[in-house]
This record gives structure tokens, C-alpha cells and sequence, in this order.
């Protein structure tokens, strides 16, 4: 079940891509979800019980910001303890797709 | 689907949450729908690419469900909890659930003969000492604390098991929502092949 296996990897990463986009800049949800959803193909409704998770763990904090055109928006930022567990999510993920790509690179 | 109609499921399946909350997301979707359309994408577009408002409104409500428990260890809160869990509808859940509803009955059984003991040990400290048993009114009376005694630390070792399986039941649920159920819409996986 190849489809099975590439939607449990992608749902396991998807935390982490968010952290990394917002520590590149902050941003909004709708921007997050069609950046991610255009990358790795996830549900763009997905991103709203994941933001309300990182919010509700003190991971990111939340800024209206004037949009020229309509109401405000909502901008997610990190919060320390989003940068301190960003960091140590990315080292985790780095070391495991490293042994992962060393054993797959051995196999025909 | 339209927005209208898809903002309605989403409404059916928040409903019974704290009013704040539900504003809350349900300000998030909306906002959804304008930045789309800001985007020039049509409303079945926007809902298609969200996916199914049941669901999402289940995650939500899992969520919102679990970090209460967190927060506040009273019975509704770990009630909500565990109807949030099981809403999930993760299979493994659902082959847990006889296990959990034995366990559970367990405890209840448990928890009706500890105060069933409590009221007998009353009732021995009160009417024991008129009762004229062998050994007199100062041992009816021992007993009779003894009993209460002894059914009230049950009733604490009780409540410190039922506070640990619920807070195992929390963690199960959040592993899941956190690593398998919450992210992708099939179809949308579907479409990368």
C-alpha cells in the first residue's frame, strides 16, 4: 500500500514543515496551507486543528495585521519554546532520513 | 460543495463546544473562503482543497477536548476527553473500546461497594455500641471507623487509577491525532501518484 505508506510520512513531517516555514518568516494561515499544499499535497483544512495545537502548546503566537484589502489577518509566529522545539524536531528528523537514506541507498 | 453548505457542517459538528472556541474557528474558515476568493478561487474549489468539514470538526473538537483535560482534572473534562478520543473513530481505538468499557465497569463496580462500605461502617459506628456485641460499645465503635476509614483510602486509590487510565487514554488519542490521523485528505494523496 504505497499510498497508505506516503500519507502516514507525510502526516508525520507536517508539523515540522510548518515550524520551519514560520522560522523563515511569519506568516498566515491561508499562505501556509497552499504553500504546503502545493509542496506535499496535504488537505489545506488540516492546517487549522494543527495551528490551534501549536497555539494551545505555546509553540506559536498569534498578531493581527491590517490587510490592505478586507479584514485583518491572523499572523502565526514562533515562540521560543516554537524555536527550541523547531530545532530539535529538525536535528530528529535529519539523523532519521539520514540512516533511513544510507539503508535505501545500499538496496538495489 | 459550497461555503455555505460546507461552513454549515462544520457549525453541525462544533456544536456543544464552548462558544468562544467555535466563533473562533469558525472565523478561521470563513477567512479561508475570502483569502480564496481574494485568490480568484472558486467557493468549491476552496472546499474541495479543505476537506471534509466533519472530520476537521472532529480533530477540533479532539483537540479542544484533550488540552481541558490537561488543564483541569474534573469528570466532565475527562468524560469530554474520552468522547473526544473515541470521535476520532481510529480503528485500534474501537478494538480498544471493549477492553476500556471492562476496565471502566470495573472500576465503577469498585467504586459502588466502597461507598456501599462506607455507609455500613456509619452504621456499625452508630448502632453497634446499642447493639450489645460481644467485645462492647468501644469495639463497635473502633470497627465502625475502621470501616469508614478503610473505604475512603480505597476510594483515593480509586480516583488515582481512574485519573492514570484517562490520562493514558489522552496520550493513546493524542499520539494519534498527532502522528495518524489528522493530516491528509486521501484523494489528495491519491492525485500525486
Amino acid at each position: 500500500m504505497p499510498e497508505a505508506i506516503e500519507i502516514q510520512l507525510k502526516k508525520g513531517a507536517l508539523e515540522l514543515c510548518v515550524l520551519a516555514l514560520l522560522s523563515k518568516h511569519d506568516s498566515y494561515a491561508y499562505e501556509i496551507a497552499s504553500q504546503l499544499s502545493d509542496s506535499i499535497g496535504m488537505g489545506e483544512g488540516t492546517i487549522y486543528p494543527l495551528m490551534r495545537r501549536l497555539q494551545a502548546d505555546r509553540l506559536v503566537e498569534t498578531y493581527l495585521v491590517e490587510s490592505p484589502a478586507g479584514p485583518s489577518r491572523k499572523y502565526y509566529r514562533l515562540t521560543d519554546a516554537g524555536k527550541a522545539s523547531f530545532t530539535s524536531q529538525k536535528s530528529a528528523w535529519s539523523s532519521f532520513s539520514g540512516a533511513v537514506e544510507s539503508i535505501l541507498g545500499g538496496a538495489k | 460543495m459550497t461555503r455555505q453548505a460546507f461552513m454549515a457542517r462544520l457549525r453541525e459538528g462544533l456544536r456543544g463546544l464552548p462558544p468562544a472556541a467555535q466563533a473562533d474557528i469558525v472565523a478561521d474558515y470563513e477567512n479561508h473562503f475570502n483569502e480564496g476568493a481574494a485568490a480568484g478561487r472558486s467557493e468549491a474549489d476552496v472546499a474541495s482543497g479543505l476537506g471534509d468539514p466533519g472530520r476537521l470538526a472532529r480533530e477540533l473538537r479532539a483537540e479542544i477536548g484533550l488540552k481541558r483535560w490537561e488543564e483541569e482534572r474534573s469528570p466532565a473534562a475527562g468524560a469530554s476527553a474520552i468522547f473526544a478520543v473515541l470521535g476520532l473513530g481510529a480503528i485500534d481505538i474501537l478494538v480498544l473500546l471493549p477492553i476500556l468499557m471492562g476496565v471502566g465497569s470495573a472500576i465503577f463496580g469498585l467504586a459502588i461497594a466502597d461507598v456501599a462500605i462506607f455507609f455500613a461502617g456509619g452504621v456499625v459506628f452508630a448502632a453497634g455500641p446499642f447493639s450489645g456485641l460481644p467485645g462492647g460499645a468501644g469495639a463497635a465503635v473502633l470497627a465502625g471507623i475502621g470501616l469508614m476509614a478503610g473505604a475512603a483510602s480505597m476510594g483515593a486509590v480509586l480516583a488515582i487509577i481512574t485519573v492514570g487510565l484517562v490520562n493514558a487514554l489522552v496520550w493513546y488519542g493524542r499520539l494519534h491525532y498527532r502522528l495518524l490521523k489528522p493530516a491528509l485528505e486521501p484523494h489528495v494523496s491519491g492525485g500525486l501518484q
